[in-house]
């Protein structure tokens, strides 16, 4: 059974969906806002489950399925930025939750997880964004497919909840290495049911995507997150099956971070050099810099941040949605993509 | 680690968690609206393939059809420069901003993006649950997981072509909890509809109250008394003594239904003996102190009879218009008065409180 999560004696008021604020005439345009850590619960070895409420106590609104946060936090020295999907309640028909609920999986050699996994403790202020709908569900599908790998169940989960409070015809494969690295397994089995299937790796291998797109009724939407691997698999099987690309409708987790990530330099055009730490990217070390950047998504998708490259001496590792062709020699987007070499001059 | 917060907040949290007994804290024009609720958002027809922009609890919402003819209820915002989207262009099911050309589906996922050449996966905008129904499509502004069909109010009257059906709509500068009030009490009709629905004796006859299941229901019987004008002039009956009796139920946030019977004990050979008539208000908080408001007035007599079409429709928008004035006075004095006051509640306003404590109590569970 889910543990109700302890509050202590912080009052969290009104959980209200939407921008109440504008109504009260309180201004609303900063896109971030004052947090704190309330609790953190461990899930499995690696993945901990922290609820986030505002500073001030007021209720933090209700996002709709699919939304992340952008969570800044660090110090001395240490900045980072990672988005997190919003899980919301743990049980189906429940709506009303005045935290945010977010999963964070400890990554080896990932700065970013692991600085939130030591330093997060009940009270700890953070910067949060409002929450940003960039995977929303479609309202009126005849059938959804949700496809979770890992960590990636974050957003699924809220997605499951959201279809199963609402009655609609859904199947959930969720896959990981095995149960006990899995989080939310048991709340998943109480909510969805038999449209649940959990597919541990480490017995079975990895599902056959093709095999489960084909077993899909007509009409099938599916939404996927995890690994990026695994995206790609199933958009590929989702090809080879005919299906629109449409269809299949995915979030990847973290594109800026990866564990093997190095730190390098950037060098900018008046000489200045600036370090880019292996837990951090460009743009975050830029910005800490104090350069003048430009970003909204910060994750590969928007291309505010697409810069020229002036040189590099390794190679460039796009991570972005966006740049394409001949644009990948000479430009890049600093929120998420990175280099192999030691120094990138930028054009800037 | 004990936070900072514990201390200040303790106190008014049970200050918070009383609820207020004295009725003139139950809810008034002030009071947070409440959001988990089905409300009318237009008729039907007004949905269609231009796009119409309406406020709903403060929220600036457009309005169109997909060409199979499902409505569409988008936030009229683009996500990116706050264009109103309702400004736009319809192409297909999808809808063209008219700044820099985003599309948008039905169901709000940016399917283009003409100035990057490809549909940004960040880019949607909210869409709210709609469905026709009946002569209205009714919208759901609060948490979309909660939105369940079974909970839009069932009006059958207003579609069944045995009755006959009047109707007209106001946009009123009033808070919809005055609105409530006012359709539930009606110790006002001799007063302010002295020429319509008003007849002294019926204002003293015996009322009951009580509450069902969230809603709050009068009725009211008098017997042998003259028919009143508004209901027996369509029928042809002044001329009898009859039984009238009536209920009024304030049936949602949203809603609020009544139903006059009258019976004429003796008819006249081939009349009926009885004769029933359906109020229905809809109304929709656009904001605090705003309301859509639409009325249906429908009977079980003469469904196509154009003279009393006419008849009910001149009476029932006269009667409407006086309740209208009378509630965009009151509003501007609670609003604009510089002195307090606290509004004295007699034994008749009891219904009026019934639902105004309700209306408080939906209030407040959206709010912890
Ligand atoms: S900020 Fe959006 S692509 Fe970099
Ligand atoms: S404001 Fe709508 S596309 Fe720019
Ligand atoms: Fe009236």
């Amino acid at each position: 059974m889910p543990v109700p999560p302890r509050l202590g004696s912080i009052r969290i008021k009104a959980a209200r969906f939407g921008s109440e604020a504008r109504r009260k005439g309180e201004p609303m345009q900063d896109k971030y806002l004052d947090a704190v850590v309330l609790t953190r619960r461990t899930l499995t070895e690696r993945i901990t489950e922290f609820l986030i409420g505002a500073a001030d106590g007021q209720a933090l609104s209700l996002a709709e399925a699919g939304s992340h946060i952008e969570l800044r936090f660090g110090g001395a020295g240490d900045r980072f930025l990672r988005h997190y999907s919003l899980i919301g309640p743990l049980t189906a028909g429940t709506v009303r939750e005045p935290f945010w609920r977010i999963a964070v999986r400890r990554e080896d050699r990932a700065r970013g997880s692991h600085f939130i996994h030591r330093h997060l403790l009940p009270g700890t202020r953070l910067r949060v964004s409002r929450p940003i709908n960039a995977f929303r569900l479609a309202r009126r599908q005849p059938h959804t497919l949700l496809v979770a790998g890992g960590i990636g169940i974050t957003p699924i989960l809220a997605m499951a909840r959201s279809l199963v409070t609402r009655q609609q015809a859904f199947s959930l494969l969720y896959v990981g290495v095995e149960k006990a690295q899995m989080a939310y397994v048991e709340e998943l089995a109480t909510m969805c049911g038999p449209s649940l299937t959990v597919a541990e790796t480490s017995r079975q291998g990895v599902p056959d995507l093709k095999a489960v797109l084909a077993a899909q009724p007509a009409d099938t939407t599916a939404y996927v997150c995890g690994p990026s691997g695994m995206i790609e698999d199933l958009i590929k099987a989702g090809a080879a099956l005919n299906w629109v690309p449409e269809r299949i409708r995915f979030e990847i987790f973290n594109t800026a971070h990866r564990p093997e990530d190095q730190p390098f330099e950037v060098r900018l055009k008046d000489g200045r050099i600036v370090r880019v730490g292996a837990g951090t990217t460009i743009l975050d070390a830029l910005e800490g810099a104090g350069v003048d950047t430009y970003a909204d998504c910060r994750r590969g998708e928007c291309g505010l941040c697409t810069t020229a490259v002036l040189s590099c001496d390794g190679a460039l590792d796009h991570r972005d949605r966006i740049c394409s062709g001949e644009d990948r020699a000479h430009q890049m987007t600093i929120c998420c993509s990175r280099i192999t070499g030691h120094l990138l001059n930028l054009d800037l | 680690m004990a936070s900072t917060l514990d201390h200040p907040r303790s106190d008014n949290a049970i200050f918070a968690a009383m609820e207020p007994h004295d009725c003139g804290s139950f809810a008034n024009n002030t009071t947070p609206l409440i959001r988990n609720c089905w409300y009318a958002a237009a008729r039907v027809g007004e949905i269609n393939r231009k796009p119409l922009a309406r406020t709903f609890l403060g929220v600036d919402v457009v309005l169109y059809r997909t060409e199979a003819g499902e409505p569409v209820a988008m936030r009229n915002r683009c996500p990116h420069r706050s264009f109103p989207l309702a400004r736009g262009k319809l192409v297909g099911d999808r809808l063209v901003c008219g700044y820099h050309g985003m599309e948008f589906g039905a169901d709000g996922a940016c399917t283009h993006l003409p100035a990057m050449g490809h549909a940004p996966a960040t880019a949607s905008v909210r869409t709210f649950p709609i469905v026709d129904r009946g002569p209205l499509a009714w919208i759901w502004m609060g948490a979309p997981d909660l939105a369940d069909e079974v909970l839009i109010p069932d009006t059958p009257w207003l579609s069944d072509p045995t009755w006959g059906t009047v109707s007209g709509d106001f946009h009123i500068l009033c808070d919809y909890v005055a609105m409530h009030e006012n359709l539930i009490d009606q110790t006002h009709f001799p007063f302010l509809h002295p020429d319509t629905v008003g007849t002294p004796d019926y204002a003293r006859s015996t009322l009951t109250a009580s509450t069902e299941n969230g809603q709050v229901v009068i009725r009211r019987e008098l017997r042998d008394a003259p028919p009143p004008g508004v209901y027996g002039k369509p029928a042809n009956i002044m001329h009898k003594r009859v039984t009238r009796s009536s209920e009024a139920r304030f049936a949602s946030p949203a809603l609020h239904t009544a139903y006059a019977r009258v019976a004429v004990p003796d008819p006249d050979p081939g009349e009926p003996s009885l004769y029933r008539y359906n109020i229905t208000h809809v109304f929709t908080p656009e904001t605090n102190n705003s309301i859509h408001y639409w009325w249906f007035n429908s009977r079980d007599y003469r469904p196509e009879d154009p003279a009393i079409d006419r008849f009910m429709l001149e009476a029932h928008t006269q009667a409407y218009s006086e309740d209208v004035e009378a509630l965009q006075w009151i509003n501007a004095v609670v609003r604009t008065d510089g002195e307090e006051q606290f509004d004295l509640s007699f034994a008749p306003d009891k219904p009026g409180l019934m639902a105004r404590r309700i209306m408080y109590r939906l209030a407040m569970s959206e709010q912890d």
